[in-house]
């Protein structure tokens, strides 16, 4: 008997499922490892499940295999958060053989890159808020492995910005100040690095991008260069390794793009439409980011986190069903 | 039903108690950082020192003199042309691709590294082979330290001692260690009962037995823990890498970012290049010195 009922669960459980396949599909979304993108992830993953009936299903990955593998092989259907300055050729590539499709904004502020100083230091010396500050502070910055040079932390090597980094480095004339590039090696070793800096107080410049947890939890100044934005020369010359000439320029906010796969786009309008519409603003990101590191939370709390404190941020996403059909399922969790 | 949900769902712990638990730990392991962190950075400066200095130096030397100088330790040690040939040609094929730099780099580090390994892990190896209760209180840590994955001591460490080749040495020390130890404990407890009971009726004392008798007879044991030492040392390269430490690691950290097949494989190689050489080397001088004392024997 027992065994009956079981089967019969069974067969319910596949025939509910094959159902909700109908409605929409299997849904593969990429689960990029850092906080922003997990939340974003999760969320997605939350609303096409509950709202359109999708199957979703995350699959973790960095920005460049991610890329790739959407490009070669069509999966994952979606990447939520795509900072696309560092695939950008591949994305155009992408988009005109319509194999990819840009929905819109994740981030509809951009992502904020520059260069960084404690803001304690700032605090404790106004003029370190600007390039000619530091550069007339040069020997605060102390070179770890030899005392007589200073260190500016660089991004990691391979990432897009190690070019525009290296590129600035020379428009920015930090070489004749005294500065040498220190490659930090990955993500991890550059916020352990501002981490160390700054529980010790210590003087610390390099590096880093908005919305993070960790410029959400360490205090940071952008340090002005005093050059303004040149958006054309950044594109033309400071983005590319062969940059013969480069000029000053603070960095122009960086696209951050929910990109599908063509086929997605294509098999799933009602979906696409909603991936069209979702985006955050940095401001609210880097409150939930910071809400994220006070309670070392994941993706998943975060998702229900935010679903649950921020109705009128979601709710224009999607239509009125939708809607109904999330908040019935977040009542349940 | 909620009553026994405990039944199909494991009794977990309460998120917030779990919280609690994370931040109070992670509280105390910054506070230790603030606190000790500049001490720490303090004792390990020497090393830091020397390391910097023997990079300058395999970095400033002439190609041709480290070459020469390589060649002829790797002649000495195992007396084989071919190998020394291999020797040559090796790395001058690693400067043709424009990888010399890099791989100085990185064989500064790894000699260091090994010889860190060699002289903490053979007397700790000794000690374990020589008491069952070290062996017992050795044996679980030694398993953490190879199963444990390498960022989760990395960051902390990081934390502590910031970014660069401390870090890097200490990465790799911890993954690297470990054969040799348990190889010098296995080779001094297979050394024949009646061996040493030959030995001891002839008068040995204890440090004549291990230094006279089971040292010489575990050597190949205890060389093999030290090839192996080697073989993972070059493995951590990359890993030790991530922490900003130089070498032939970070073009393979960016060709994996960019894809860029050719040059992970061309520094892939250069590393295995390192190792085939260190190995052959270690392998044929442990091999010359054990005939030479088997013949003594025999003679």
């Amino acid at each position: 008997m027992k065994k009956i009922i079981g089967a019969a669960f069974v067969l319910a459980g596949v025939i509910g499922s094959t159902h909700a396949a109908e409605a929409c599909g299997t849904v593969t979304i990429a689960d990029m490892n850092w906080s922003s993108a997990e939340l974003i992830a999760n969320v997605d993953k939350f609303i096409l499940q509950e709202g359109y009936g999708c199957e979703a299903e995350l699959i973790p990955g960095d920005t460049m295999p991610t890329g790739t593998s959407m490009v070669e092989k069509g999966k994952p259907d979606v990447a939520p958060e795509f900072w696309s300055n560092s695939f950008s050729a591949a994305l155009e590539k992408g988009v005109k053989e319509k194999r990819l499709r840009v929905a819109g904004d994740s981030l509809s502020d951009g992502g904020e890159e520059g260069f960084w100083v404690p803001e304690y230091m700032v605090k404790a010396d106004p003029s370190l808020a600007t390039l000619k500050g530091i550069k007339a502070n040069v020997k605060l910055f102390k070179h770890p492995e030899d005392p007589s040079k200073s260190a500016f932390m660089t991004c990691p090597a391979g990432w897009g910005c190690q070019i525009t980094n290296a590129n600035l480095y020379k428009a920015l004339k930090l070489e004749e100040a005294g500065f040498e590039l220190l490659d930090p090696g990955s993500a991890a070793g550059l916020s352990g690095a501002i981490a160390k800096a700054y529980e010790r107080k210590k003087p610390w410049f390099g590096y880093y991008w908005a919305p993070t947890p960790i410029l959400g939890k360490y205090k940071m100044v952008k340090v002005d260069f005093g050059s303004g934005i040149d958006a054309e020369h950044y594109k033309a010359c400071i983005g590319q390794a062969d940059c013969e000439n480069p000029k000053p320029t603070m960095y122009p906010p960086s696209p951050v793009k929910t990109v599908t796969t063509e086929e997605f786009a294509s098999r799933e309008p009602a979906a696409f439409a909603y991936l069209a519409k979702r985006s955050f603003k940095n401001a609210q990101m880097n409150g939930l980011l910071a809400w994220m590191e006070e309670n070392q939370a994941d993706g998943d709390v975060a998702m229900e986190y935010f679903l649950k404190n921020n109705e009128a941020t979601w709710t224009p996403w999607v239509p009125s069903d939708v809607a109904a059909k999330v908040k019935a399922a977040l009542a349940k969790l | 039903m909620s009553d026994a949900s405990w039944l199909t769902e494991f009794p977990q712990m309460d998120r917030a108690d779990l919280l609690t638990i994370r931040k109070t730990l992670d509280g105390a392991y910054r506070e230790f950082s603030r606190s000790y962190g500049d001490a720490i950075e303090t004792f390990f400066n020497p090393l830091l020192m020397f390391l910097v200095w023997f990079e300058k130096l395999l970095l400033a030397s002439p190609w041709w003199a480290i070459i020469a100088i390589i060649t002829i330790l790797a002649y000495t040690a195992t007396r084989s042309i071919k190998l020394s040939l291999g020797v040559i040609i090796s790395f001058s094929l690693i400067g043709y691709f424009g990888m010399w730099d890099n791989t100085m780099r990185t064989m500064s580090i790894i000699l260091v590294c090994t010889f860190l390994s060699i002289a903490l892990g053979i007397p700790i190896g000794i000690m374990m082979a020589r008491s069952n209760r070290v062996q017992s209180i050795v044996t679980p840590i030694l398993d953490v330290m190879q199963t444990m994955p390498a960022f989760v001591y990395l960051i902390p460490v990081v934390m502590l001692l910031g970014i660069g080749k401390v870090p890097g040495v200490i990465a790799v020390i911890i993954y690297a260690i470990p054969p040799v130890i348990r190889l010098t404990n296995l080779g001094i407890r297979l050394v024949d009962p009646e061996v040493l009971e030959a030995a001891t009726a002839y008068g040995a004392n204890k440090s004549q037995r291990l230094w006279g008798v089971q040292m010489p007879l575990a050597m190949p044991t205890i060389m093999a823990g030290i090839n192996q030492t080697i073989m993972m040392a070059l493995a951590m390269v990359v890993i030790a890498s991530m922490i900003g430490v130089k070498g032939l690691g970070q073009p393979v950290l960016k060709s994996i970012t960019n894809q860029y097949f050719t040059l992970g494989l061309l520094n892939g190689l250069a590393i295995v290049a390192l190792a085939i050489i260190f190995d052959r080397v270690s392998q044929a001088y442990a091999l010359r010195s054990q005939r030479h004392l088997k013949g003594g024997h025999n003679a």
